[in-house]
């Protein structure tokens, strides 16, 4: 974003009445955006926007002793959190497809209230850059009987191949999957220098990682339906998590990435398409969290994140246009509605009833 | 501009009219009297045509009514003004060169390609791409612009916020070709033309790469249909190039009269044919060369002294092939029938004449052999009969027919297979693939438009004049042209070798060629550096070259003769005398490709310079020279000729019918039995006068800009010397396109 010292005198009234128009654009897309899910999606269908196949469990997180990233006033050193986490499978009501798989963290046993929440999902890279991009994205999934983006992907070569990085197929568990953030945060530390951060987290016991394909298909990679001859069920990852957890529970690695703010700072380093360099940006140890109960079916619905639920220096970075990097947080954080939207369903509604293990597959919707 | 079209031959001068010195006087002054000259000049209500493409053997879309010119004359008016809006838009909203981007955000990428009949083609490299905006003022922002790369693919870069400015109304992906070269202070500049363009709608472009996938371009692609490599033309004759503006209007202006002096025979014949003769017809076009010498001397272009300075130095341009047995004796084999596919009709026998040199250097034919069927009541194919100038009248009678045989072989092979086609395999695989490369300046300016006129030929002449005048069906010659193309290749080739200071048809070419190849020497050092940059470009056109050449005469199946001992003689015979005539080298190592010997050579095997042979930078400079060789000279030599060795029915045609009497065509020239009917008549002399008169685009006068300076001014400097041989430098065409 060029700042007003570097625009000629004499211009700065016309760039800053662009920078206003830019970021009222903004805030009405945002804003229409989540009234429109709201009062099309989350309400009268009882749908999260896309995770909505998912198990809950609890645990706790331990910030490490020795913490090696910048001191900060929230993840001090040894402090233990209550932790309620949340798996799912993206869009589809079916563990055996190829979906991204997602882990959200809230730091708390409620479903609802919390300090800090974070929402993470498979692959470095996302789909989407933008709010322009993630509205086009909305717009061209055209799913029928689960083949979704055809067009998005034919004319996206960076959405595809997020897709690509992103889908996990015969994943043997959520627990040996690594989950990204993927767009960058607030990181302010308490020595007041302004940095950014990226969050991920891996196994404790660095499992290797399954269901990646080691050879995807530009063509076929709309397809996401299950393989001729499946034999896993519609809820065969979440059941295998909750074997494992009440077995011997799940313990993860919580890292953080962190990169130093500056005036002139590149639009790229916002992009989540843009992975950070490892050896600048090493991935350091933030603690371990480890899972040990699950919820029911009821709690796992009712759970929800949002990135409003962040201390100031650790939150969503501004945002200025729809095309800005930092628009995809903004936009995030003026859905609250469409949250509430979603609880006040369940309330009205009754709550919406498990996947069945039934041979209905490749669906998104419930009661189908 | 228009010929002058002289009917009356000036007094013959003092002096014994048969003595060599007069003789030579009244020849020369016969030849400036017949010269085609060019003058530019049109009138209001004067027919006029609507273009090259409504050229027709019968009658062509001529328009003579003043009610219709008039209104013609009013439409044209329309167009003036449509084209002052169209130059008032392009002055109001011009199109800057200045790129509207402040961040690099973003990029439009895909690939070209070539459209296949089959398929995807092969990639399309180096295409120049913008990417403009229009403004809800009508206002042109570029946006960015770049080139795809070796194997079609680009990446154009731009800001995304400038792109998807409100005031933006439109965006638009465009696709130039170049399409002509031009020279200023002597620098070539390439001059695109739009070939492609495509809305992009505002809210697709969301960041990053949009892509724009695979765009398929009907662009300079090949005929699959053609038994030659062959540009694919569209039905209006208007892509994948047009003609200058200048070439129709030279042509437009050129050909009406002589268009209507067609008609006028074509509505004779269809309403009185008993009222028309050849003669008749004769007297109604312009005088050519023979006509005005026989005006002055009698008989004298039916005499051997004529007919051997003409195989020698006319249109024909004869090979000579030393006779094995007689010391200072030589062969000129005119091929007939062969086994083309062929009617019966036309007589098309065998013709090898031998001749001697005289004491002047030129040749003095000594015996005619003609085998073949020579009347309709004959089958025997293999027949021999020889004849010597003691043999009278069958002695004048063989002239004919060696004349006739000669007109065809040169018009077929030497004109249509080795220029026209010839040219335009160069053509293809030029336009296809020079871009960046400075060789496109060196050959764009001498292959456009080939394409073009080999287009209206099929149609007039392949696949109608020529199949209805002569021996060959549109089967057979497009056989024999296939087959000659077998022996066209640009490694090895050199002039003719003169056999006499006489031979000025070889001693023109060998200093043309000089020119050339000096010319080509120097622009390709001077350009040397960019030249190996985009080595990439060379090799592609070696490799479009080679790939879609005809195979080696002969070698493929389904080119193979007749089995027998004697198709298989002949066969030899040809193939022999051929390699002479063309300069093709057999034992050269040639390509092969999908199990086919290709007959022309490659150029470089290597994509980029620093794998290249060492061989390959001389072999750029041949097929370079060659190419511009055929283009220019070679095809200039036998078009201007034309109408002065066959614009005289009676004396040469295209082909003599059988007739129905036992003699056949060793019959009088006043046998109109056996001379082409009187619709074939007209047309050929309308043929020989367009193909001669409407030339447009010479070396020297550069009438578009596109002509090398230094080629001009090397040309000039031998003006005299060129002159000495009876060449005209003014004359030479930069291309074919006629």
């Amino acid at each position: 974003m060029k700042h007003s010292a570097h625009i000629a005198p004499g211009r700065i009234e016309a760039y800053w009445l662009h920078r206003l128009f830019d970021m009222v654009v903004l805030w009405i897309y945002a804003k229409l955006f989540g009234l429109m899910l709201a009062l099309f999606l989350c309400f009268p269908k009882q749908q999260r926007m896309s995770h909505n196949n998912g198990i809950a469990a609890t645990g706790k997180l331990r910030i490490v002793d020795h913490p090696e990233f910048p001191e900060n006033e929230f993840f001090t050193p040894g402090r233990e959190f209550p932790v309620r986490i949340r798996h799912a499978s993206a869009t589809f009501l079916d563990d055996a497809m190829n979906c991204i798989r997602s882990l959200s963290i809230k730091l708390s046993d409620h479903h609802f209230k919390s300090p800090f929440d974070i929402e993470m999902n498979t692959g470095e890279t996302s789909l989407f850059w933008s709010a322009v991009s993630f509205l086009k994205f909305a717009r061209l999934r055209g799913e029928k009987y689960g083949i979704e983006y055809r067009d998005y992907n034919r004319r996206y070569p960076d959405g595809l191949k997020g897709s690509q990085t992103a889908g996990r197929r015969h994943a043997s568990s959520f627990h040996n999957l690594h989950y990204y953030c993927k767009t960058p945060f607030l990181f302010i530390g308490t020595d007041g220098i302004k940095r950014y951060a990226k969050y991920r987290v891996i196994p404790a016991d660095n499992e290797p990682e399954t269901g990646i394909d080691p050879d995807p298909s530009e063509w076929d990679q709309c397809n996401q339906r299950i393989l001729k001859h499946e034999t896993r069920g519609r809820n065969y990852l979440k059941y295998e998590y909750e074997d494992r957890v009440w077995r011997e529970g799940a313990r993860y690695r919580f890292q953080v990435q962190t990169h130093p703010a500056s005036d002139n700072e590149d639009p790229e380093v916002f992009n989540n398409m843009v992975v950070w360099d490892e050896d600048a940006h090493p991935w350091l140890d933030l603690g371990i969290m480890e899972i040990d109960h699950i919820l029911d079916w009821r709690e796992s619905t009712l759970t929800t994140f949002s990135v409003n639920n962040m201390p100031r220096a650790l939150g969503v970075i501004p945002a200025t246009s729809i095309f800005d990097y930092n628009s995809l947080n903004y936009m995030r954080a003026h859905s609250e509605i469409a949250r509430k939207a979603r609880i006040l369903s369940y309330k009205v509604w009754g709550m919406v009833p498990p996947i069945p293990d039934n041979d209905n597959r490749n669906v998104s919707d419930w009661g189908q | 501009m228009k010929a002058k079209t002289v009917k009356d031959a000036k007094p013959a001068r003092d002096g014994d009219p048969r003595d060599e010195k007069s003789i030579r006087a009244i020849i020369d002054q016969c030849k400036k009297d017949t010269r085609i000259e060019y003058r530019y000049g049109d009138g209001f209500f004067t027919p006029k045509m609507r273009g090259i493409n409504y050229l027709e053997l019968g009658r062509s879309k001529i328009i003579n009514s003043p009610i219709t010119i008039f209104i013609e004359w009013l439409y044209l008016k329309w167009r003036h003004l449509r084209d002052f809006v169209k130059r008032l838009e392009h002055a109001f909203f011009p199109r800057h060169e200045k790129i509207w981007c402040k961040h690099i955000d973003s990029h439009l990428v895909g690939r070209t390609i070539y459209e296949g009949d089959r398929g995807d083609g092969p990639p399309i490299h180096h295409l120049h791409l913008e990417f403009w905006g229009r403004t809800w003022l009508g206002s042109w922002r570029k946006l960015s612009e770049g080139k795809s790369d070796n194997d079609g693919y680009f990446r154009l870069p731009y800001d995304l916020r400038a792109a998807r400015r409100l005031w933006i109304r439109r965006l638009y992906f465009e696709v130039h070709t170049t399409t002509r070269v031009y020279f200023h202070e002597k620098k070539p500049r390439f001059h695109f033309d739009l070939w492609l363009r495509r809305e992009i709608a505002k809210s697709n472009l969301i960041g990053m790469d949009y892509n724009l996938r695979t765009i398929r371009l009907d662009f300079w692609r090949y005929r699959e249909d053609a038994y030659t490599p062959r540009a694919k033309v569209n039905a209006a004759g208007d892509e994948p190039e047009h003609y200058s503006q200048g070439r129709i209007d030279a042509l437009m202006s050129q050909v009406i009269p002589i268009e209507l002096t067609k008609i006028k025979h074509l509505d004779q014949i269809e309403l009185e044919p008993g009222t028309l003769t050849i003669p008749q017809i004769q007297a109604d076009y312009p005088m050519n060369l023979t006509t005005c010498i026989e005006k002055h001397l009698p008989g004298y272009t039916r005499g051997d002294d004529w007919f051997g300075e003409r195989m020698m130095n006319g249109m024909n341009r004869g090979t000579f092939q030393k006779d094995p047995k007689r010391e200072g004796h030589y062969w000129i084999h005119y091929f007939g029938k062969c086994w083309y596919d062929h009617n019966e009709v036309y007589a098309l026998p065998d013709v090898d004449i031998r001749f001697s040199l005289k004491e002047n250097g030129l040749p003095k034919p000594e015996e005619i052999v003609l085998t073949g069927c020579l009347s309709s009541h004959e089958h025997d194919i293999w027949k021999k009969r020889s004849f010597a100038p003691k043999d009278e009248p069958n002695w004048t009678y063989a002239k004919r027919v060696a004349r006739v045989n000669g007109a065809f072989n040169t018009e077929v092979e030497e004109h249509f297979a080795g220029t026209h086609l010839n040219t335009e395999q160069f053509a293809v695989a030029c336009f296809r693939n020079l871009k960046l490369s400075p060789i496109a300046a060196l050959l764009m300016p001498h292959m456009k438009e080939v394409s073009l006129i080999d287009h209206a030929a099929d149609k007039t002449l392949i696949g109608g004049y020529i199949a209805a005048a002569t021996a060959l069906t549109k089967t057979g010659l497009e056989q024999r042209t296939r087959d000659i193309m077998g022996f066209q290749d640009w490694k090895g080739w050199h002039p003719m070798k003169k056999l006499s200071e006489a031979h000025t048809c070889a001693r023109a070419e060998q200093l043309f060629w000089d020119i050339v190849t000096e010319y080509v020497d120097t622009f390709i050092e001077a350009w040397a550096d960019l030249i190996k940059e985009h080595w990439f470009e060379v090799y592609c056109f070696s490799e479009d070259l080679v790939n879609h050449a005809v195979p080696v005469a002969f070698s493929a199946p389904q080119d193979a003769p007749p089995k027998g001992k004697r198709w298989k003689t002949l066969a030899d015979r040809r193939f022999e005398y051929y390699c002479q005539q063309y300069c093709f080298d057999p034992t050269l190592d040639r390509p092969v490709v999908d199990g086919e010997t290709k007959a022309i050579s490659r150029v470089t095997a290597a994509k980029s310079f620093k794998d290249a042979a060492p061989e390959d930078w001389q072999n750029l400079k041949d097929a370079c020279a060659y190419a511009v060789m055929m283009a220019t000279y070679m095809h200039t030599w036998i078009n201007e000729h034309q109408y002065d060795d066959l614009g005289e029915i009676l004396y040469s045609c295209g082909g003599l019918r059988f007739g129905e009497k036992p003699e056949g065509i060793m019959a009088p020239e006043d046998d109109y039995d056996i001379a082409p009917d009187l619709v074939r008549s007209t047309q050929m002399l309308w043929f020989t006068n367009l193909l001669s008169r409407t030339e447009y685009g010479f070396i020297t006068r550069n009438e578009e800009g596109d002509v090398n300076p230094l080629f001009s001014d090397l040309l000039k400097k031998k003006r005299d010397d060129f002159a000495n041989l009876g060449v005209d430098v003014d004359a030479i065409e930069s291309r074919t396109n006629i």
